[in-house]
């Protein structure tokens, strides 16, 4: 199976950040990046896929030369090669524009089958994936859990929502966009990074790709959200502080 | 290019609350644009659901009807849409942003050579939409700049659903659209589907917990914190000494030994908050807490806390709950 | 009175043929011997290289020699009564060597030292008196092995050390029988010829059992790495650790085939004593037996059929097992190679520790904690941030800044810091030490730790550091030497001790106190006094029976803290026990493992349990009201 999956460098979890001069962005100059959670778990997949199948796992992503680091991360877990699209504008590209950068990228590949985390921790916009397969002209799956490869093609465990589960099956090629948390991820060793050295990490510029750049969506600024959170104590009595609370859950949590 | 078009879903034979919320959020578009907000329904048997949507005030319900659209799949839905907006042309089209909506909208969006703004939390004058960034750490104003439909989801819980009812005693108008569907286009087959694994706790996938530490003291003292998990339609958990002393099955135990979860309701009863317990927990989306101790630790990440003696709170909780789903 | 004289040692007159024969046999004897040590000999020259071994300088291997083999002390001082009785077997070896010598030479008719010199009359007494202590001990041990029976030789009865102690014996028996019969009795002969025998029959046996330490044990103690637990570095790319036969370096095969099984490792292991599958005795003996059945050019894991995964990851990490050893085994550098071989390759799944790596992976720290939650502490806390030009950078590490014990700790210790009016700060960044990443054999995530925490030291200008975690000190200080030059580092207790006087004491008839000794600062950095100087200043101090280098693990190291529940007994709760038994009121601890880990096994006991404090709380519990944090 030869198997592509799409991921991405973001900023580290819960890092102090400040929002940028023009207030477009925040500054990246003192984070720290990481591979993207869901990521994680969509390359776990495809690990396992290869293990169980054969084939050949190729990783992708696009951005500025320090996707280069975790390219060669998921190099060291066990990825065959990766491919770099060099391309220094992806915040001013909207979900549509950086998809067509990837299908571009993706299409002389043809792979079996595509696989990317189902949103991203930084602009959690959840629709790569899917796009990719609508440019693609190819089925696919989201919030899936779990891969089976059968005669036909792939069947599938989808998350749905409040604990429901649902399975689909699909033909390859296709596209599935992994949730979180469907396997238990490896951790990188000395010796998959010893190996990834000698793994090929093809650049590809996004000029070369020669796809249409145009928003049709823009982030015009960025805020800090008004409201932090902070712990509301609910004074008096049992009774009262009771009553206040289920007020609470019905009204503002609305889990009631 | 005119007009607002709102994407319903049914869950259980009716209109699901979130897309009421999806309405209302319609409806605030509408408002501001000085626009008609017409609804849609798709699925093949839409009859009683369209009526169900008329008595809200809408300009229009569009009944899209089609046995290929029995069961969701993403490839029916979205040539069905894609049929239905390319014949109303509306300037705007607002989803509710469920699992459901998240699989096709995207792609539908792409078809128009739009992209769609997804998970929005408000809707401000421009019209601008807010989306949160960085898990929630950082808001984005978008606009839309494209010449196609602009697509927005709307976030559960963002726009309240009550907004989107007023007393109006005329019906809207229902039209019914069948689109043209080909089984050959439908290229995933969805099954039945099923609740998560028979075991006999599955705190990971549950949507509120009751969890219970030290301050209940002794195992006897438990069945009153059961009581409030049964009242609340929790699953009972516990922090580590609990497990350890034997007083409820390993299996309940949250935290760093234990399991991670993320319900939307935590409600943490005599627990200190011990930094092995937070990471298990903290994920939540809603914490309480209860504790007589003010300075627990437990209350820096809480969303709502009582500070008191829990074997008062929690019958006086237990009391609340029962009244409040009568 | 009967003229005892040494005929063992007259020169006899052996007929040709008699001469021949012992000739012969000797040869064969020496030939027996030769076939199977060399082959072990073999065995140790055909492993590995150790990558950076430093032979010298010789001093103070020639000190430890001296020390440990000569006199004997680690087998003396850790078990006082059968260590003597061992002693005095050894010393009576040593003294026989010349004795040994002449009677051979005498068997073929070349004998040098003769009985009727003075020199030789008083060797061969002195030796006779050698001889009776080494029979007094070799009885002795013989005793206590098959009818006392002490757990930690075995459980099966070792008919080798049976034969061996029997052949002592002879040797001894024959040796002091020969002063009671004269020269020319022709019992003397027959004497000579038993202790021959006896002799030549020991000789080959010696590298067949474990008495081959009579050989070896000299050369591994002199031998030694140098350090305590010191962990070699991985050489080149394709060094993983101890993965199979090809990567069991000379030092390592020299000890295991050094192993007398003694099981003083064993004895003392938390692991060992709580019922779970770690032996540490069994781990060497493991390796020997490798080695053995497969040599030391097997692509064969070396956990599997010889060693079990699940047992080297039940270890601490404690040391107690290389401190005790009187053969000088390394026990650490071994289970970290061995943790090593299967983490750096990817073969341990364990769901804690890949929780833990990825942890450490994505973020800073081992708890899986938002690092705002440790800003948001130093901003409570009101501590100092080190801008440069404080003299001490007070390091919080993980539990520190997010554990609630471990900042209590920390917040009491700034407390005693403001007091004396010391200059510190702490860092606005800081990433884990590394250490449970380390003792678990993860040199990618240990590198890189260690690295982007030598840069912001660097950054910083950080030229002293004071931590109130012994793992951090240790970390720091030793482990970070692979990959940068880290800056002075000492503990909180050695750094209060200092000041110990400018601080307030509690009067007399106040409270008992025990202390417990962390593994990491007692056995670790041999620092014991400095802590017990502190607690001293809150109270009476009693001792745990275990105490000092003999203290037993809280069992909370070797990267356990985050690994999931253990089998058996909890080591916490059985040292929780030990230290709530002396009947102190409070328990003194200078770690916030520790700590963390009898907190929850005292809370297990219920009312009636000891306080349980840190030195840092201790001292500032004295402290005048109003000291502000």
């Amino acid at each position: 199976m030869k198997i592509v999956v799409a991921i991405k460098q973001v900023p580290e979890r819960d890092a102090q950040f400040r929002i940028d001069a023009q207030a477009k962005w925040i500054e990246e100059a003192d984070l720290q990046f990481t591979l993207n959670e869901s990521d994680a778990y969509a390359l776990e997949e495809a690990l396992q896929l290869r293990e169980q199948h054969g084939g050949e796992v190729i990783v992708l992503s696009a951005g500025p030369e320090r996707v280069g680091t975790t390219l060669r991360e998921a190099l060291a877990k066990g990825a065959d090669r990766a491919i770099h699209i060099d391309c220094d504008d992806l915040g001013a590209r909207d979900a549509l524009g950086v998809a067509k950068l990837l299908a571009a990228a993706i299409q002389p590949e043809s792979p079996d089958l595509i696989l990317t985390g189902l949103q991203s921790e930084d602009l959690g916009l959840g629709q790569t994936g899917v796009i990719l397969a609508e440019l693609l002209a190819l089925p696919h799956a989201s919030l899936i859990l779990h891969v089976e490869k059968t005669e036909t093609g792939l069947k599938v465990k989808r998350e749905l929502e409040e604990g429901w589960f649902q399975t689909v099956e699909l033909p390859t090629p296709a596209v599935l966009t992994i949730q979180s948390g469907g396997n238990k991820l490896r951790y990188a060793t000395l010796m998959g990074i010893k190996r990834a050295k000698t793994k090929e990490v093809r650049r590809v510029t996004a000029a070369e790709l020669a796809v249409d750049a145009a928003p049709v969506v823009v982030l015009e600024r960025v805020a800090l959200p008004q409201k932090q959170k902070s712990t509301q104590i609910l004074p008096g009595t049992a009774k009262e502080a009771a009553e206040a609370l289920v007020e609470k859950l019905k009204v503002e949590v609305r889990v009631l | 290019m005119s007009g607002i078009l709102v994407v319903l879903e049914e869950r259980g034979g009716r209109i699901s609350r979130f897309s009421w919320e999806a309405v209302a959020a319609g409806q605030r578009l509408g408002a501001q644009l000085d626009q008609p907000v017409s609804a849609i329904i798709l699925g093949a048997e839409t009859e009683s659901l369209a009526t169900e949507i008329a008595a809200r005030p809408l300009a229009k319900v569009l009944r899209v009807e089609h046995p290929l659209l029995a069961r969701y799949t993403a490839d029916g839905f979205t040539q069905a849409l894609q049929q239905l907006i390319q014949k109303e042309w509306p300037a705007h089209v607002v989803l509710p942003h469920s699992y459901q909506v998240r699989d096709y909208a995207p792609a539908l969006a792409a078809r128009f050579g739009e992209a769609l703004i997804g998970d929005v939390v408000a809707i401000g004058d421009g019209p601008v939409f807010t989306r949160q960034l960085l898990q929630g750490r950082l808001n984005g104003v978008y606009r839309h700049t494209g010449s196609g439909p602009c697509f927005v989801s709307v976030q559960a819980g963002a726009f309240r659903a009550e907004l989107s009812e007023t007393a109006d005693l005329q019906p809207a108008p229902i039209s019914l659209f069948t689109p043209a569907l080909d089984p050959a286009q439908i290229r995933t087959k969805p099954a039945e589907p099923f609740r998560g694994s028979a075991q006999t706790v599955d705190l990971a996938s549950a949507q509120r917990i009751v969890s219970v530490g030290r301050g209940i003291r002794e195992a006897e003292n438990i069945p009153l914190v059961q009581e409030l998990a049964t009242a609340l339609d929790a699953e009972l958990a516990a922090s580590r000494p609990i497990c350890d002393a034997g007083w409820l099955p390993l299996e309940r135990q949250v935290g760093s030994s234990g399991q991670t979860v993320s319900p939307r309701l935590y409600l943490a009863v005599g627990i200190s908050g011990a930094i092995q317990h937070q990471v298990g927990m903290k994920g939540a989306q809603c914490i309480v807490a209860i504790n007589k101790d003010p300075d627990a630790p437990i209350f820096e990440i809480a969303d709502y806390g009582i500070v008191g003696d829990l074997f008062e709170v929690v019958p006086a909780l237990t009391e609340a709950v029962k009244a409040a789903k009568l | 009175m009967i003229a005892l004289l040494p005929t063992l040692a007259e020169p006899q007159h052996f007929s040709l043929i008699e001469k021949l024969l012992f000739a012969v046999l000797a040869l064969a004897s020496v030939l027996a011997f030769w076939r199977r040590f060399g082959k072990i000999l073999g065995k140790i020259l055909k492993s590995k290289q150790d990558a950076g071994f430093p032979l010298f300088p010789l001093g103070w291997r020639i000190r430890d020699f001296v020390w440990e083999v000569l006199f004997q002390a680690k087998v003396v001082c850790e078990r006082p009564l059968p260590g003597l009785a061992h002693a005095f077997v050894f010393w009576a070896f040593c003294a026989f060597a010349l004795v040994t010598l002449n009677h051979c030479a005498v068997g073929l008719g070349i004998g040098f030292l003769s009985p009727a010199g003075r020199f030789g009359r008083f060797y061969f007494y002195c030796a006779a008196v050698f001889a009776l202590t080494c029979t007094a001990g070799i009885l002795l041990l013989f005793i206590r092995r098959f009818f006392f029976r002490p757990k930690w030789l075995g459980a099966k009865l070792s008919y080798q050390s049976g034969v061996i102690a029997f052949l002592i014996f002879a040797l001894m028996a024959t040796y002091l029988a020969s002063f009671f019969v004269a020269g020319a009795d022709p019992r003397a002969r027959v004497l000579w010829w038993l202790h021959t025998l006896t002799l030549l029959v020991f000789l080959p046996l010696i590298p067949h059992t474990k008495h081959l330490h009579l050989v070896l044990s000299p050369v591994t103690v002199f031998l030694s790495r140098g350090s305590f637990s010191q962990i070699p570095p991985l050489v080149g790319d394709e060094d993983f650790g101890l993965v199979a036969g090809t990567d069991l370096t000379r030092l390592v095969s020299l000890q295991a085939y050094s192993c007398v099984e003694c099981g003083r490792c064993t004895e003392h292991c938390p692991a060992a004593n709580t019922g779970k599958l770690l032996n540490p005795k069994e781990i060497v003996l493991g390796l020997r037996g490798y080695l053995n059945d497969l040599g030391p050019a097997s692509e064969e894991p070396l956990l599997g059929k010889y060693n079990a995964q699940e047992a080297v990851f039940q270890c601490t990490t404690c040391g107690a097992c290389e401190y005790q050893c009187p053969v000088g085994i390394e026990h650490l550098p071994i289970l970290v190679g061995l943790r090593r071989g299967a983490v750096n390759t990817g073969a341990w799944d364990d769901p804690h520790g890949s929780k833990l790596f990825l942890a450490l992976e994505r973020g800073s720290n081992a708890l899986g904690i938002s690092p705002t939650e440790r800003d948001k502490f130093i901003e409570k806390q009101q501590l100092p941030l080190f801008d440069g030009t404080q003299e001490y950078c007070l390091w919080l590490g993980c539990m520190g800044a997010y554990d609630p014990k471990g900042r209590e700790i920390v917040a009491d210790f700034a407390r005693v810091m403001n007091y004396l009016g010391a200059s510190y700060g702490v860092l606005r960044k800081e990433k884990c030490t590394g250490d449970p990443v380390r003792r678990l054999g993860n040199d990618l995530l240990f590198q890189q730790l260690a690295e982007a925490n030598l840069e912001i030291l660097a950054q910083n200008k950080v030229k002293k550091i004071v931590s109130i975690c012994p793992h951090c000190v240790r970390t720091i200080q030793e482990d970070w030497k692979e990959y940068g030059a880290p800056p002075e580092v000492e503990h909180h207790s050695e750094f209060l001790a200092r000041y110990a006087g400018k601080l307030p004491q509690k009067g007399s008839g106040s409270e008992s106190i025990v202390f417990h000794d962390p593994c990491y600062l007692g056995r670790y950095r041999n620092v014991f006094d400095e802590p017990r100087q502190v607690a001293a200043l809150a109270g009476e101090l009693v001792e745990a029976p275990r105490n000092h280098e003999r203290s037993f693990c809280c069992g909370a190291g070797g990267g356990l803290a985050f690994l999931g529940e253990e089998t058996g007994n909890r080591i916490s709760h059985v040292r929780a026990a030990e230290l709530s038994a002396t009947g102190a009121a409070t328990i003194a601890t200078a770690c916030p493992f520790c700590n963390t880990m009898f907190r929850d096994a005292l809370s297990a006991t219920g009312e009636g349990a000891p306080q349980l404090l840190d030195i840092a709380q201790l001292a500032a519990r004295e402290l005048p009201k109003g000291s502000s944090s």
